[in-house]
Formats: C-alpha cells, structure tokens, sequence
C-alpha cells in the first residue's frame, strides 16, 4: 500500500501550498493538510491491526546506478511514530505562533518537519531514512533561529553544527555497511539479514560511528550541550517538535542499529552504563534550573536516557518499552513544552523565581502543565507507566539489579517538576498578572494531546497489537 | 537531419561566437548581450542534441593529413552544452555592465576559449583554449574601471606563469606523443624520471587555474577584487575547464601511467579540502568566503580523480556540473548585494525580511555546496565518498567527510545571521538577476531530488572518454 507515500507527498504539497496562500488562511490550510495525513495514520492503524500483518510498500526504483529504491514499511515501528509525529505536529499547529507575522513559516516550516519524520520512520532503505534525517534537522534549525526568540541565533549554530557532525557521521556509517555488505544494498532487511557477514572490524566502526551520531540527536550524555539552549530558545512549536519528535529520530536510528548489526549485542553493557549516567546527570542538573524550559528539557533528557536503557536491554520487552517510550514521552514532552510556552506567552516569563499562582488566570494551562507531569513521570494510566513498566522489565533481564537504578532518576525528574509546580502554578496566595490576555487556541491543542495520552495509556494494544 | 545539424552546426555557431566576440569592440546597447545570448543558446542546444542522439565519435580539423584540432564525442557534447548553459546564466546576471559591448566581446572570448578546451583533440588546441579563457578574463576584469585593476593583474601574473609551465611540461613529453593528439602516449622509450618532471609540472600549470592548494593563494583576492559577475564565470567556468585540462591530460594523455599520479592526487586533495574550510571559516568577507569554499570544492572534485575508476571520475564531473551551478548562483546573489554595499557576514542580518526570495536562494545554494540532501551537492559529495570508500580509500573518504561536517560552520553563520530580525528597508531585485538565480535553483532542487539521469548521462560520457 502506498499510504506513507501518499502522506509524504500530501504534507510536502501543503509546504508549498502554504507558503503560497495568504497569511491569515496559512495556519487553517496547515491544520487541514496535518490531519489529513493524521486521519491516513489512523486508518493504517486501524487495518493493520485488524490485518495483524506486517507488509513492506512496493519499491520505486529512484537511484538505480546505487540500487536505491523509494520504500516505506509498514510495520510496528513507523505506524506508532508516524502517529506520534502527526498528533504532535497537529497540536503545535492548533497551539499556532502567537507571532503573527511568522505565522506562515511557522505553518510551513511544520508540515516540512512533519514530512520528514513521517518519512524517516517508515524508510525502507538507510539512503532515504538520512535524506529525511537532514531535511528534519534543516527544518528544526529554521524553528529555532529564524522563528525562535532568546538567544536563539548562537543556540541555532550550536545545534546545527552538531546536527551536521551527526550527520557526516551518520553518512559514513552507511556507506561503510553499504560496500560492506556481502551484496551491497541499503535496504534496511537486507541488512538485518546479511549484516553478520560483514567483517567485525567494519562493524565496530559503523557501531562507533552511528552510536555517536544517534547519541548527538537524542541527546545523550557527553553529547548533549546543544540541547538546553536549543529547546529553550526555540519557538513553542519548535520546541514541541524538536523535543517530542526530533530526538526520536536519534533513538529509532539507534533501534534500528541494535537491530542491525550482531555486534552491537557485545556493546550493550557499555550503552546501560551511559544510559544510567546520563539519567542521573540530567536529573541532577534540572535541579539546578529555574528556567521551565530548560527544566523540561532536561526531563526529556533523562526520559532519552531511560529509551537508551530499553533498546540497550535487546529483547522483546526492551524493544517493546523504547517504541512505546519513544510514543508516549514525546507526546509528555510536547504537552510540557506547549504549556510552559503559553505560559511564557501570558505571564512574560518562564522561570519559577518569578511566576506565582498562573493557575489563577490561566486554569486550563496550569491544569495541562499538570498533567504533562503525569505523563513525565510515568503515573499509571498515562501512556509513559506501561513505557516505564516495559523498559524496566526489559532492563532487569538483561543486566539484573543495575537495570532498575535509571528508575530513581525519573524520581528526582518527578519530585522537582512537582515542587516547581507548586510554588509558581497552584500557589495562589500570591499571584501576579498576566502581561497579554489574549489566548492563543491552546485548549484544543492540551485536548488533542491529554488525548492521546490517557488513549495509549489506557489502550496499550494500539502500540502492542502489531504481534 | 540532425547528424548535420550537430556535424556543422556547432563549429558555425562557435566560429560566429568568435567572430562576434572580436568584432563588438564599441558598440554598446541591449543588441550585442541579446546576440550573444542567443548563439551560446543554440550552442547548448547542439551540444544537448549531440548528446541526446550519442554520436560516438567525429573528428573537425585535420587538414592534409595532420591530425584533427576537435573531437565531438559524449563527453565533450555534455560539457559544451552545459558550460553554455552556464555562460547564458551569467549574462543574465551581468546585465549592468557600463561598457557593454567591450564587456560582451571579452565574455564571448572566453566562451570560445572554454568551448575549445573541452572539444580540443589536440594538446596545442587545449593549451590555445586555456590560454584564451585566461586572457579574455583579464581583460574582462580591466573592463571594470581602475579599482579592478590589481586583481586583473594578479590573474594575468599567476595564468602566464601557468601557461609557461604548462609549455615546459608539455615540451618535455612532445616527441612520445603522435603529432600532440589527445591520446594515450606509448611509455615505452620515456623514461621515469623525465615522466615524473613533465606530470608534476602538468599538475603545477593546471592547478593555478584550477586553485588547487598550495597554488591557490591568488584566488581569494581576486576573486574579491573582480566585478560579482566576472567572480561567477572565474568559479563556474575557467576552474572548472582547468579540471576538464587536467582530466585530458592525466587520465587519457598520461593514462598508462595513472596509478602513478593518483596519490599525488590523493595528497593534494587532503590538502584542498583542508586549506579552504579552515581559511574560509575566518573570513568575514562572504565573497572571500566564497572563494575559499570554493577551493575546498575544487578538493573534492580531486577526491575523484585520486579515486581514479570510472566511478570516481563520473562523481567528480557530476560534483563539477552541480557546483557550477551553486557557485554561479551564490555568487549572483552575493554580487547583488555587494551592489547594495553589503559585503560583510554582519551585513547579512535580516535578509530573510528583507528580500525572502534572495534569502531562501542563497540558504539553498549554501546548504547544497555543504552537502545538505536533497540537493545536488548532496548527490555529488554522495557519489564522491561512495567512490571512494567502494575503492578501500577510508581516509580519503573520511578526510571529505570531516570537510565537509567543518563547511557547515562558515555557512551556517551566514544562514543564522539572516535569519535574525531587521528594521532596515526591503530590497528590490532586477528581473534578469532573479531569473537567473531561479534558474540555478531549478536545477539544484530537481537534479537534487531525482538525480539518476544526470548519473547515467556523466557515467556514459565518462566512458565514451575511455572507448
């Protein structure tokens, strides 16, 4: 079946339709292209887990010299992150860009993104997953100099400039498992299949190569330093997309290694140790911000670290946990960045010194902020519980003990997000006013996301059902 | 029909472009460009047919038994076509020139020149062609007014002192070749030695005009002393003929001998790549950052020829074609701005706001020379790095790969400064320069996204070199 063509192609046309309409009609016809292509999802959910079968799209041949093909698969992978990707970008959308006049490349620069990791999680072939990879990270760099506010022009070169070492990187390591290959081919079965004839040496390096590349975009400890100015100088939509979807790029591609290459098997006790010290060390410096941006980008952190924990654990329980991890964090993340964004927008400013009682003026934000903490923190029925329970099964078999001690990070993650919430949401005693009362259309957005959540949190057989 | 169409017609239409060339000296008005314009046109088109039918083969020339001046092949009808298509691009951008018809005259002569060296059959021819294109360039620049004249002399230093030891080296192999016919020569009574002197003087006479490194240092203030326009027909046109030199005579001239001088290659195009991103990233100047980029570029156009296969050959001229349309539109909008007075990275600011279309232009020019898929720089950098990890060169490849990671840092500050905000006033841009930058564009974004033809047409033109 040709959906995911179909979505890619609907999403690219409403780039270009968008960028040509009027600016006041750009956010409704953005709206109108996202959940169309949310709506394509959803039925390919639907079939598929009443076929209950994996199949692969046909192939087109694209680069025939290379033998590369234009192929998308269908499987339990790319439709739970192709959902997570429209919801996400649907809700940045109905949020919009309280900006006015950058509405219209807000709008584009969205459904260009959207575009992009719809098509890198379900490519077929490594060719195509980097072509999408480096137009996302093009797409996420505009969000954040052009449209983003701060600081945002050297937090944009920091961020590219490691998006780019990602990618150098990342092409390398293809290209190595490419003329590696006992037949040479990007597809991305036919190197699951033949990937154990490459010699060992080569796989150590294409493990090095990509490992450093995923760990880059998720982030992961040492290589994460672009990440807070980055979230936090990025526009509110830039921040929901970036955080909730681009850093799944970094741990679908490192899911797919693990999948790939045997000899990642031998490196799986090295990757939990950098899993628990990243946790640990973005839990820790959260407690030291007083910015709510950067807060919740360090929740995003340990919560990466926790997804690094689960592909690391290798097995059924561990795969199962990261892909629902991936789904239900990313859309914990992009509830958390929309609020405190609103938040931002109304009360001037986002650090917790100086915001006092928002739950007074701004119920539905605070009570969204709230539950975006439910959803970090793994409270059951929200989605990130069976993610959690999932991981930590996964993690307990494969290394034992040391596979639980990632849990008391998102403890700390839980108690400061609560604390903070206390002194400058729900503290009414002392409350200060909103700088603008006009509101943007946020309630439909926490709605569409609230959703979602307490959707996959209560119903897990949307994700599980695939086997 | 067309057999004769291609047979006569492309000599009558160079022989006209040289008449016309030398007989519009004072004259101004619209007529001369219009004139010009036309017959480098039907040139393109020809050389296009050419191609398109893939005549092996044909000899011009060679009167009374002498062997023949020209040779129509593959090969020669691509480049005819697209270097015409180039120069029809720059006399677009080239509109304002005080001394029109002066200025016509020198661009047709270098026209002419670049035609020869590509269809020459004859060292003689290929030396006479180089040797125009340079001349005429100078002269070009003189055109310009006083202030041009330090970098017309500059040029007119470094390319008789190019051509000189382009004699020497050619004296030196004379008496093996058959009567300077570009073919292989026998190796049988050279000897080494006298084979060594004669190619590293060949690379030494060809890389001043190609700007290889350590015979670059005349290029960036040349560059930066020229008229915008005469810049873009230096980087997309007299560099990329130096490289078509090279090609004739090392790889079919000298081909016995390749594997000899593939290392020398190698080395030089570490050394290139190297050389002009690090110098580039401490530029201020855009033009002169430019200009070192494109030194970079010229390494990794050598990264092909060290790879020395079909393979890496094709890649190289495909990474050929594909700059010379990024650099030919880069340059036009930095020649556009240069006429604002906007020269220097700070200047930059906010030009998203100020024109959107000369802003999204240039990012798209930058991204591509950075390798950002999926553009055509992208493809050619792919093509160049496969090749040569297909080969076993990994530190080549790897070399390539940092450079073009550390590329990103130049071009992405001038990308992040245009993207912050500005109150300055809006830019208007003259309709034959917007043209010719949509025109540059059209072909990056669509060779970039579906790359295959071009593919075939340089691999098949390559080898139709080799039959």
């Amino acid at each position: 079946m040709m959906y995911f063509l179909v979505m890619i192609a609907l999403l690219l046309a409403g780039v270009l339709i968008v960028s040509a309409s009027d600016r006041k009609l750009s956010r409704q016809v953005g709206i109108l292209f996202s959940s169309i292509a949310l709506a394509i999802a959803l039925v390919m959910l639907v079939e598929y887990l009443h076929g209950g079968t994996v199949t692969y799209s046909e192939a087109i041949p694209y680069i025939s010299s290379f033998g590369i093909y234009i192929q998308f698969y269908a499987n339990q992978f790319s439709i739970p992150l192709s959902l997570l990707a429209g919801i996400v970008t649907l809700a940045a959308l109905i949020g919009g860009n309280p900006m006015r006049e950058k509405e219209k490349a807000t709008t584009a620069l969205a459904l260009l993104f959207e575009a992009s990791a719809i098509g890198l999680f379900a490519s077929g072939n490594l060719f195509l997953f980097f072509i999408f990879w480096d137009v996302g990270v093009i797409a996420a760099f505009f969000m954040i100099s052009y449209l983003g506010s701060g600081n945002n022009h050297a937090s944009s070169k920091t961020y590219l400039f490691y998006s780019i070492l990602a990618s150098a990187l990342l092409l390398f390591g293809i290209l190595l498992i490419y003329f590696y290959m006992p037949v040479r081919s990007f597809s991305i079965q036919a190197i699951e299949a033949g990937s154990a004839l490459i010699p060992p040496s080569i796989q150590t390096a294409v493990f090095a190569l990509l490992f450093v590349a995923f760990m880059i975009k998720m982030p992961v400890f040492p290589f994460h330093s672009w990440m807070q100015s980055a979230y936090s100088d990025a526009s509110t939509q830039g921040s929901m997309l970036i955080g909730g979807v681009l850093s799944k790029f970094g741990a679908y591609g490192l899911l797919l290694l693990f999948l790939m290459l045997p000899i990642a098997k031998v490196y799986a006790p090295y990757v939990i140790i950098i899993a628990i010290i990243s946790a640990f060390y973005a839990a820790f410096n959260m407690l030291k911000k007083d910015d709510m941006k950067r807060m919740v980008a360090y929740a995003s952190m340990v919560e990466s670290a926790l997804i690094l924990a689960g592909i690391s654990a290798i097995g059924i329980f561990g795969e199962e946990g990261a892909i629902y991890g991936m789904v239900a964090y990313g859309l914990g993340i992009a509830l958390l960045f929309l609020s405190v964004g609103s938040i931002e927008f109304m009360f001037g400013s986002k650090s917790t010194k100086v915001l006092r009682g928002v739950v007074r003026d701004a119920a539905s934000t605070a009570y969204a902020f709230l539950f975006g903490i439910f959803a970090a923190t793994g409270v059951p029925l929200t989605g990130a519980f069976i993610a959690d329970l999932l991981i930590f099964i996964g993690t307990e078999r494969s290394f034992g003990l040391v596979g639980l001690i990632p849990l008391f990070s998102i403890v700390i993650v839980g108690a400061y997000l609560y604390y903070a919430a206390e002194i400058s949401i729900f503290d009414t005693k002392k409350g200060m006013d909103m700088v603008r009362y006009e509101s943007g259309h946020w309630n439909p957005a926490y709605a569409l996301l609230v959703f979602a959540i307490i959707a996959i949190g209560l119903v897990p057989y949307f994700i599980l059902g695939f086997r | 029909m067309i057999y004769q169409i291609v047979m006569y017609g492309l000599p009558l239409a160079i022989a006209a472009l040289a008449i016309q060339g030398f007989g519009l000296a004072r004259r101004n008005g619209k007529y001369t460009t219009l004139l010009t314009g036309i017959i480098l046109s039907a040139i393109a088109v020809i050389g296009g047919l050419a191609l398109y039918r893939n005549y092996a083969f044909y000899e011009i020339g060679g009167f009374g038994g002498s062997p023949a001046l020209f040779r129509v092949d593959p090969f020669s009808a691509l480049f005819v076509s697209v270097i015409s298509a180039v120069m029809v691009i720059i006399l677009l951008i080239s509109n304002e020139e005080e001394e029109k018809g002066i200025f016509n005259m020198f661009f047709s002569l270098v026209a002419v020149g670049a035609l020869v060296v590509v269809l020459s059959d004859s060292i003689l021819t290929l030396m006479l062609g180089l040797e125009l294109v340079s001349a005429s360039t100078v002269l070009a620049i003189l055109n310009g007014g006083k202030r041009r004249v330090e970098a017309a002399v500059k040029l007119f230093v470094v390319s008789s002192i190019a051509i000189s030891i382009f004699v020497f080296a050619l004296s030196l192999v004379m008496p093996y070749t058959n009567g300077f016919t570009i073919a292989p020569i026998s190796m049988g009574g050279i000897s080494d030695a006298l084979l060594s002197l004669s190619a590293i003087l060949f690379v030494t006479g060809l890389a001043i005009d190609a700007g290889i490194v350590p015979f670059n240092l005349w290029m960036a203030d040349v560059y930066e002393g020229a008229q915008g326009n005469i810049t873009a027909l230096l980087s997309g046109v007299n560099k990329k003929v130096a490289f078509i030199a090279i090609f004739y005579i090392f790889f079919v001239v000298l081909a016995l001998r390749v594997s000899m001088f593939a290392p020398l290659f190698e080395v030089l195009a570490i050394i290139t790549m190297f050389f002009g991103n690090l110098m580039a990233m401490v530029q201020n100047n855009v033009k002169r950052m430019l200009a070192y980029s494109s030194i970079s570029q010229a390494g990794y156009i050598l990264l092909g020829f060290a790879v020395a296969n079909i393979e890496g050959l094709s890649a190289a001229f495909f990474q050929i074609i594909a700059h010379m349309f990024m650099t030919v539109g880069a340059f036009a909008v930095v020649m556009w701005l240069a006429e604002k007075n906007i020269n220097e990275v700070g200047e930059y600011k906010g030009l998203f706001q100020r024109n959107m279309f000369a802003g999204v232009a240039l990012t798209i020019f930058m991204l591509s020379m950075a390798g950002v898929p999926p553009l055509m720089g992208f493809v050619g950098k792919f093509l160049l790095f496969s090749s040569a990890i297909g080969t076993g060169m990994l530190i080549l490849a790897f070399a390539g790969i940092i450079n073009s990671f550390i590329s990103i840092y130049y071009y992405g500050k001038v990308i992040a400064a245009m993207a912050e905000g500005t109150d300055k006033a809006r830019l208007h841009m003259r309709i034959g320069l917007g043209l010719a930058i949509g025109l540059c564009l059209v072909v990056i974004v669509v060779l970039g996204i579906y790359p295959q033809p071009l593919i075939s047409v340089v691999h098949n033109s390559v080898l139709s070199v080799f039959n």
